[in-house]
């Protein structure tokens, strides 16, 4: 488009990107005929941005040694994880039709069998430590790819967290990043009522991180903060992306009603006509 | 020390370093799988004198990787390494580095299907003066049932030595079991040839076939020759593999002799017994009689006393073996 920056190229492509990711989301979600909605929708622009600017991948050969690795700790966001997938080449989209269905490799959650896939998740407060040891392993072997982790809110009440929390800043492992789809909500209702996570920001400083908020729906924050990493030198990185569950769906946004629910094709339409009306 | 001592073609330092402990000898083998190889690394919680990782850690600091007390965090860490093309060797206290990690050792070890050994020592109820809290007399029957996992139980420092190089070329999950800080009866020559699934028969015999695994393979060798003094011919074979199972050994077993009877260290359910009784109620219907723990927690005591207060000394292979034999 003339007279258009390269950055907000890359920020138009992006924001396309992740309505790429919440239609097709919705697509896989509507196969199924159930499940994890909200989850799955509050992380697009998070995924749009790690697959179509910070990740340095290869498509066509998935298993590349020297890929920078990404594990979706928060599994049951697997609809907007295969939408990304296919997206960026791993597999045909058509197989997003295939998602829940018998001999599939796409299933509620990430499978290590699938293309792109970098760990079987789903077990919540498992990522953060494979991630740690991915890291561990770039380093023993002198290669600089990244890892990075995305958590879920509800996620970080699981004690395994914070294990993995106090190892990586034990180690230094600026080569590893955790990204929370901080959106407020999980399957039992909002987390500050649950169990509240606050002051999160100084948890994660406190156990030796750095740490950066930023709008999670923002394309232009994100790449911002992909870009400065790591945060800082000999330090893993925390971000906490306030998104909002079930972004773009006005009917899902922000209850855990749509954590996880029936996908009729009255719902599928509804959210592809809130999703045109958007663009 | 004892003859082993006089048999140091292993390696030099053997018998010093091993002192006939399962749990020190599986940090030996890893040292020198480290000295050759870079992708070998050990990962340890709060365990290194536990497994006898020192020396790993002076000559190779960067491959020691030590999460504190953290046993969740360890097996995950275990499997991210495995992910990248590392070899790791996971080292943790048998009742903590199963149960306690157990969603993350099926997840991320065994449902991911990575290349990690998990080397556990003071199994059983090795640590007897240390309470319940401490025993690991259910980890056979967690990891047995785990589809990609390889379970191995050593007879003793020996064992231990070659089964962890042996897990060197080998694919997918292992699980080693090992014993605690008690000096082990040598149940195996220091310089035996192991191979993951193939039993050893230890001593052949035509009237009854004892099957034994960890510290319970020196009382069932102890038993046979006490029966042997009363005119019965024992079999003993230690099954250091629980899976895969030597199917031909148990089958053999069961047709050459006239009974079988099984000795472990671990609970009665889902053990060793359990996976030789699967297999023969399909394939040989056998008589058997099981020794192992029954279902309780062990009271504290002397290591010896407990386990023989609990059923698992030699006497009580006799006993089994007699009523089979009867």
């Amino acid at each position: 488009m003339p007279g258009m920056s390269n950055r907000e190229a890359v920020l138009q492509r992006l924001r396309s990107e992740a309505r790429d990711i919440r239609r097709n989301s919705w697509r896989a979600l509507r196969a199924a005929g159930a499940g994890h909605v909200g989850g799955a929708l509050s992380a697009a622009e998070l995924l749009a941005a790690l697959y179509f600017h910070y990740l340095r991948i290869r498509p066509d050969e998935p298993d590349w040694p020297d890929r920078d690795r990404f594990v979706l700790s928060k599994g049951h966001g697997n609809a907007a994880l295969a939408a990304v997938l296919a997206q960026a080449g791993f597999f045909e989209e058509s197989r997003l039709d295939e998602f829940y269905a018998y001999e599939s490799l796409l299933g509620m959650h990430p499978d290590i069998k699938c293309e792109g896939v970098e760990m079987s998740t789903g077990g919540l407060g498992h990522g953060l430590s494979v991630g740690v040891g991915m890291a561990l392993g770039a380093r023993l072997q002198k290669k600089d790819f990244r890892t990075v982790v995305m958590i879920g809110d509800g996620e970080l009440q699981e004690g395994s967290n914070w294990e993995a929390a106090m190892a990586a800043a034990h180690m230094s492992l600026s080569n590893l990043t955790a990204i929370v789809d901080y959106n407020k909500v999980q399957q039992s209702g909002h987390v500050r009522d649950r169990m509240a996570l606050e002051p999160l920001a100084d948890k994660w400083r406190a156990f030796g991180w750095a740490v950066r908020e930023i709008d999670g729906h923002d394309v232009g924050e994100i790449v911002d903060v992909l870009d400065a990493l790591p945060l800082e030198q000999d330090k893993p990185s925390f971000v906490i992306a306030h998104t909002v569950k079930g972004k773009g769906a006005s009917f899902a946004e922000d209850t855990y009603l749509w954590h996880n629910n029936a996908v009729t094709d009255e719902v599928y339409a509804q959210a592809l006509a809130e999703l045109e009306a958007q663009a | 020390m004892n003859d082993a001592g006089k048999r140091t073609s292993v390696t030099p330092e053997w018998v010093d370093i091993a002192a006939n402990q399962s749990r020190l000898s599986f940090g030996l083998a890893v040292t020198e799988l480290a000295d050759r190889d870079d992708s070998i690394v050990a990962v340890a919680a709060d365990t290194l004198d536990l497994i006898g990782l020192r020396t790993l850690m002076e000559r190779h600091p960067e491959r020691l990787i030590d999460v504190g007390i953290a046993e969740q965090n360890a097996m995950g860490v275990a499997s991210g390494l495995a992910t990248t093309g590392m070899h790791p060797y996971l080292c943790g206290y048998a009742p903590f580095i199963t149960a306690r990690s157990m969603e993350q050792l099926r997840n991320d070890v065994d449902y991911a299907n990575q290349r990690v050994v998990i080397g556990a020592a003071c199994s059983g109820i090795s640590l007897a003066v240390s309470g319940g809290t401490h025993h690991a007399v259910e980890d056979i029957a967690l990891m047995r049932s785990l589809p990609n996992m390889t379970v191995i139980v050593v007879a003793d420092a020996h064992q231990g030595y070659h089964a962890t190089l042996a897990t060197r070329d080998h694919d997918g999950p292992v699980y080693i079991r090992l014993g605690g800080r008690a000096i082990e009866t040598p149940a195996t020559p220091v310089d035996a040839d192991y191979e993951i699934g193939r039993a050893d028969v230890l001593r052949e015999g035509r009237d009854v076939t004892v099957i034994a695994c960890g510290c319970m393979v020196p009382e069932a060798v102890s038993a046979a020759e006490t029966l042997e003094e009363q005119g019965l011919d024992v079999r003993v074979i230690n099954m250091h593999t629980i899976k895969p199972l030597d199917r031909d050994a148990v089958l053999a077993a069961a047709a050459e002799t006239g009974g079988i009877v099984t000795a472990e260290e671990h609970h009665l359910t889902g053990g060793l017994g359990g996976a030789v009784a699967e297999l023969l109620a399909e394939e040989y219907p056998t008589r058997m009689r099981f020794v192992g723990m029954p279902a309780e927690y062990a009271i504290v005591g002397p290591t010896d006393k407990v386990r023989d207060r609990y059923g698992m000394s030699a006497r009580h292979v006799v006993a089994a073996c007699r009523s089979l034999a009867g």
